[in-house]
């Protein structure tokens, strides 16, 4: 808060003090730092406001569940009544004193005047103070309701600066439910996205930092709205911005966005650079040093194009999506169903579903619906449903196991523990529609719209699933056991009785599971998709069914947003909206309009997933450089240039393979030469690839979170490319590739080419040459020369990311 | 580094997380790790915290009522084969099986009233090595891994490490912290006889036999020529100078040999190699020791096999308890002769303990209702036993406490508020031990 201002504040406070004195009828008035006039202190709107901004209601103080220091006030401030009566009844009244206001036990600690554990929280002096002070004095009423939003509005809704370094001010303005307006912006609280763009006062000034965008996110009350602001960058004198030739829509939207910041995209990349990003992007490996020489001397205009149509149908291309299938949807292993020995299998089973659909182009709303409305039997008879699992789920090697045929994913539901329906509910949000959830199964989130009764409704969605015995399967068995036991045949009387087995079905009556009660009112509360309408219960249908047809159907915000979402994530590094599962008011997409198309795109093109790739993959903007030019080497959210990012743990492993010419056993139901984006399980059977999967990040898939993939480079990383004894042991295997090229080529310039080509998809530099021609003199023999060349290779930045 | 700035349920924003997140191994240099460390070492110029702690985990469950928590005066069928002996803790009797720990007992802190709700190995191994009951929403870190994260640790030596995995790396392991704070393994082993009995090594932080630093220079030396192209490309990319931090330290610690020194434990007299006993589990608690002396933080040396559902006695006579007893007992005779307790806490624990009843097997069940736990060291009371239990062993009688508690206890005297709060890859802000009480009577 600017000094000079408060003290004026406090002179004119001091004024209507000694007025407010001297005439005690008349209202007070207070000034809040923005200018606005209180004229009549209300609690829900200015009191539960004040107590939000200063951090009061916060869970670290006392909006903790267990209050603090004897305290107790609603999270964020969710619930008035509640707040109101702990303010005026606990305590013994205390808190409250009508007598003597300034000797309220409320102002005496917030001002300090008494021990606080959270200190001081504002003066005597303050606006803060004077609102409190005024309340009480107006005798502390409550008008229930009256805080009620209707709608905040942002004045302006967007804010772009000319350059950086300006200043300007955000005006919040409330529509309460009974139509009045205030203006609110001191009882707000502004947070920036990203300090080094925009900063922003907790009074709602922004300033351009350096030249780029984000998002100040405005809270009032728990009512949170984000404000875009952009800050363009500064041309030099004379420059104009370029014509920047367009694909498709795509390049329509981010350069149209490049535009307004004055950011210039760079140039196109070139073919090598390009072969070696695509390639990882779409299947996950290197392009073979054949594979970068032909492409380099191709010279057919539509050779990019070709390429991308020929990786979006390799079946590594399925394989890897399978992986990320399988992330999405926590293929666990450890979790799924006994026998311990079985659900590895069951796992590569999770994946091999996927990579069917994926290799086929299955409509990704039909993928979904596999998932999210599995039954195990589906129209088989319970004994047919034994026979088929006996045929499907045998251990064997390979990917193609009779299971991907079934239409739908029972795996999905198929945990050897029970899971609550709040984790059903939770992690069908995550995975189909890029929301996390799970801040309000206790309180109302933070900084979304959820509240607990969205998010319990949403569990009950699930209350009728079970994965048990049913009765159907269990009174057949029965009466197949006793008919057995009656009239043996020989050959039954070795065996044991038959067994059902546990299947994925929704209960016929009631509910599988106790649906989670109104968190108010603790009454029965019907099942919602979240955020819409009430699925009633309707016997004999299938609750999740409708809910999918609430998620694909119509306007959904977010089923085509979040998967369109994670696929750009996937080829650009960064979501539109980032992290990509986590769709939220506080967390809004770096290009709206953007999102938008492609969500729309993929909606109209009946969610084609390979379309929507390769509409991608086409764009000049997947195709720009690395290289950033002058105008754009800030700026990692707007696509100007390719990001750097890092390899998938899987794809890591894959990549150090194809380079070093290895191969890996992935464990005793992987065939030999498998890559590890083909493997399923959670938790590889070999112990070195696990230790790679761990360090380069692969999610163990505990809970329905992409966060798990750890996306930062770790030290360990580093040391395992430098010293790893697989590492180096495969440098020097016999049948890898550098022992193999010394000695079918003599030449050494021709190997250096072929080792160059082969970890980092292009020609060696002449400097590298030299350096290389430098290091062999000091060398004893050609062969250690060349795995230390190789060593080098595999530990540059160049091949440990993609670019 | 993400450049996203999301706000969590507590209003701290997601940089000040990452900030944090990226960190701490190796003691990267970060304001909010010196902040906790100053913090720390104030702490520690009022009286000398613990700083580091040795896990020897008993896998299985061993049976308190053996070991810990003798019952002479239950009926047969409950009662323990065992007699209690007398140790040099005042009134506190243990298994006759460990007369050598019997007579360390004044130097150890042993928790009778320990108690939890999960009879089943994988869930509460986690629920001990996190001190915190396993949920399926959220990984919970292992308390190395805590350590490792919250803790400032020696340049060229990793935080945490452990004597392999527990249970498959199910257990000890980072959670919700992220890959970075994973235990190192120790690979290896070193109960065998002369200078080949020992191969023990961290993987990853060691050159592998057959790659000499000297080739290792030569190799760094040409990657300098190598890596040029690409640095070029773009400067302010984060991820590119974090590599580059990272590899810069990488070399400092393939250089280092501070942690192959440590498992050189023929630099050890061949006496106190002996007392420690020459099995695995012995040399390991060694070899943990020198660790700690180096710098570890935390270090886990496994002893499995307590899983006694058949011939309970004479597995814990003939080849358990002799072999913990030797151990347990050298570990902290030597601590302490080096005048390292005072800052290294042993934690000798299982994931439960076992039933009371003895089974027509002659072995005992899993039983978490009541278990028992042994530590000393750290600014933990020494020769003393925390609470009890019923007259059979069922349940505790008095002060009863939970590993939650336990963990809190520990970190308390390692200098780390229980309840400070972390915060997950999701923005959820987290308590370390939301349900740990500090157990004041332990406390020195």
């Amino acid at each position: 808060m600017p000094k000079s201002k408060s003290s004026s504040f406090c002179l004119i406070w001091a004024l209507l003090a000694l007025t407010c004195c001297a005439v005690p009828t008349a209202r007070a008035e207070v000034v809040l730092p923005g200018g606005e006039r209180v004229r009549k202190v209300d609690f829900e709107r200015h009191i539960m406001g004040v107590f939000g901004r200063m951090g009061c209601n916060s869970g670290s103080c006392h909006g903790s569940f267990q209050g603090k220091g004897g305290f107790r006030l609603s999270l964020f401030g969710y619930d008035p009544a509640k707040d109101y009566l702990s303010l005026t009844r606990e305590a013994e009244g205390r808190r409250i004193n009508f007598a003597d206001p300034d000797n309220s036990l409320l102002l005496l600690k917030a001002t300090g005047r008494v021990p606080h554990e959270g200190q001081a929280r504002f003066g005597r002096e303050s606006w803060a103070y004077q609102l409190l002070r005024t309340w009480i004095v107006e005798g502390a009423k409550r008008t229930p309701g009256s805080g009620a939003v209707a709608q905040i509005a942002i004045d302006p809704p967007e804010y772009a600066f000319d350059k950086h370094g300006e200043t300007g001010q955000l005006r919040v303005q409330a529509t309460f439910a009974d139509g009045t307006t205030e203006t609110i912006t001191s009882l707000c609280d502004f947070r920036t996205n990203d300090d080094a763009v925009v900063e922003v006062t907790q009074l709602g000034q922004v300033r351009g930092v350096r030249p780029g965008d984000t998002a100040v996110v405005v809270s009032y009350r728990g009512n949170v709205v984000p404000v875009r602001v952009l800050v363009p960058y500064t041309a030099k004198k004379g420059a104009r911005y370029p014509q920047v030739p367009e694909v498709n829509f795509i390049d329509r939207e981010v350069f149209a966005k490049l535009r307004r910041l004055n950011i210039e995209p760079s140039v196109l990349s070139g073919d090598a650079e390009f072969l070696r990003r695509v390639t990882l992007d779409a299947i996950g490996t290197l392009p073979t040093p054949k594979e970068v020489r032909d492409f380099l001397a191709d010279t057919r205009e539509d050779k990019r194009t070709r390429k991308i149509d020929e990786l979006l149908s390799h079946p590594m291309h399925a394989a890897l999506w399978a992986t990320k299938f399988c992330d999405i949807t926590g293929n666990n292993t450890d979790t799924l169903e006994n026998p311990a020995q079985r659900k590895a299998r069951l796992s590569q089973m999770w994946h091999d579903w996927f990579r069917k659909r994926l290799a086929e182009n299955v409509p990704y709303d039909e993928i979904v619906r596999g998932v999210l409305c599995a039954t195990s039997r589906g129209e088989l008879r319970p004994e047919e449903y034994v026979e088929q699992v006996k045929k499907t789920e045998a251990v064997e090697r390979g990917f193609n196991s009779a299971y991907a045929n079934r239409p739908t994913l029972d795996l999905f539901w198929r945990k050897q523990q029970r899971v609550p329906i709040e984790q059903w509910g939770e992690k069908t949000a995550a995975a189909f529609l890029g929301v996390r959830l799970e801040c309000a199964q206790c309180h109302k989130h933070p900084f979304d719209r959820w509240t607990q009764t969205d998010y319990r409704a949403y569990a009950n969605v699930f209350a009728q699933v079970s994965f048990a015995i049913s009765p159907e399967s269990q009174k057949l068995f029965r009466t197949a056991n006793e008919e057995r036991k009656q009239n043996p045949k020989d050959k039954d009387k070795k065996k044991l009785p038959l067994a059902p087995l546990r299947e994925v079905f929704v209960v016929a009556k009631g509910t599988a599971s106790q649906p989670l009660p109104d968190p108010d009112t603790n009454k029965a509360l019907s099942a919602r998709a979240l955020g819409g309408p009430e699925i009633p219960f309707e016997s004999g249908k299938d609750p999740r069914q409708t809910l999918f047809e609430w998620m694909h159907e119509g306007e959904n915000p977010f089923f085509a947003r979040s998967f369109v979402n994670r696929v750009w994530g996937h080829y650009f590094g960064t979501g539109i909206v980032n992290p990509v599962d986590d769709f939220s008011l506080a967390n809004p997409p770096s290009n709206a309009k953007l999102l938008d198309a492609l969500a729309e795109a993929f909606v109209a093109g009946r969610f084609n997933i390979r379309d929507l790739e390769r509409k991608i993959l086409l764009s000049r903007t997947y195709q720009l450089t690395a290289a950033p030019n002058e105008t754009n080497r800030l700026d990692h959210t707007n696509y100007s240039h390719a990001n750097i990012r890092p390899l998938m743990a899987e794809v890591m492993v894959d990549a150090l393979n194809a380079a070093l010419g290895a191969s890996e056993t992935f464990g005793p139901e992987m065939p030999v030469n498998s890559r590890a984006i083909e493997v399923g399980a959670s938790r590889a059977q070999n112990a070195s690839v696990n230790y790679a999967f761990r360090i380069f990040g692969r999610p163990p898939r505990t809970t329905a979170c992409d966060c798990e993939r750890a996306a930062e480079p770790g030290l360990p990383q580093k040391l395992y490319l430098m010293a790893d004894p697989t590492i180096l042991q495969k440098l020097q295997a016999p049948q890898g590739r550098i022992r193999k090229l010394l000695a079918a080529e003599k030449d050494d310039d021709k190997v250096l080419d072929e080792l160059v080509l082969a970890a980092l998809s292009r020609l060696p530099t002449a400097k590298e040459r030299a350096a290389f021609a430098k290091h062999r003199a000091k060398c004893k023999d050609r062969q250690t020369a060349f795995f230390d060349t190789m060593w080098a290779l595999i530990n540059t930045n160049e091949f440990v990311f993609n670019h | 580094m993400s450049r996203l700035a999301i706000s969590d349920c507590e209003g701290f924003h997601r940089r000040d997380f990452l900030k944090l997140g990226a960190g701490g191994l190796f003691g990267l240099t970060l304001p909010q790790l010196l902040r906790l460390q100053a913090s720390a070492s104030a702490a520690q110029q009022q009286k000398r915290r613990a700083n580091a702690v040795i896990l020897l985990w008993l896998g299985g469950g061993p049976s308190h009522q053996d070991i810990w928590d003798l019952k002479p005066e239950a009926p047969e069928g409950i009662r323990s084969q065992f007699k209690p002996i007398s140790t040099k803790a005042d009134g506190v009797r243990i298994s006759e099986h460990m007369p050598k720990t019997a007579q360390v007992a004044d130097k150890m802190s042993i928790v009778r009233s320990l108690y939890h709700t999960i009879p089943s190995h994988g869930p509460a191994s986690v629920f001990m090595t996190t001190g915190n009951k396993p949920t399926p929403a959220l990984e919970y870190p292992s308390l190395g891994s805590l350590m490792a994260k919250l803790m400032k640790s020696e340049k060229g030596v990793p935080p945490y490490v452990s004597f392999g995995d527990i249970r498959g790396g199910r257990a000890g392991v980072s959670g919700y912290l992220g890959t970075a704070y994973n235990p190192f393994i120790v690979e290896g082993s070193a109960g065998g006889k002369g200078k080949g009995g020992n191969s023990l090594r961290v993987r990853g932080i060691q050159l592998p036999n057959g790659f000499t630093l000297e080739e290792l220079e030569n190799r760094d030396k040409l990657f300098q020529g190598f890596d040029d192209t690409f640095r070029s490309l773009d400067r302010s990319a984060d991820l590119v100078d974090g590599l580059d931090a990272f590899h810069k330290q990488a070399l400092e610690i393939l250089r280092s040999d501070k942690t192959k020194k440590a498992f050189d434990l023929e630099q050890e007299k061949a006496a106190v190699r002996e007392r420690y006993g020459s099995t695995p589990f012995g040399q390991g608690a060694l070899a943990a020791r020198r660790l700690v002396e180096a710098g570890v933080r935390f270090a886990t040396v496994s002893l499995g096999g307590w899983d006694t559902h058949n011939k309970n006695f004479d597995a814990l006579s003939k080849r358990l308890l002799p072999s913990l007893d030797q151990t347990l007992s050298a570990l902290i005779d030597d601590l302490s002769q080096r005048g390292l307790l005072d800052t290294t806490i042993v934690y000798c624990a299982g994931e439960f303990g076992r039933t009371p009843k003895i089974n027509k097997n002659v072995g005992r069940d899993h039983w978490a209702r009541s278990m028992a736990v042994a530590l000393a060291g750290g600014g933990l009371r020494r020769g003393y036993a925390h609470g009890t239990t019923d007259a059979h062993g069922m349940a505790p009688a008095t002060d009863p406490c939970t590993p939650d508690d336990v963990a809190a206890t520990i970190f308390h005297c390692l200098g780390i508020d229980p309840h400070t709060e972390l915060t997950t890859s999701t923005g959820r802000p987290i308590q370390l031990f939301r349900e740990g009480r500090i157990v004041e009577k332990m406390l020195a």
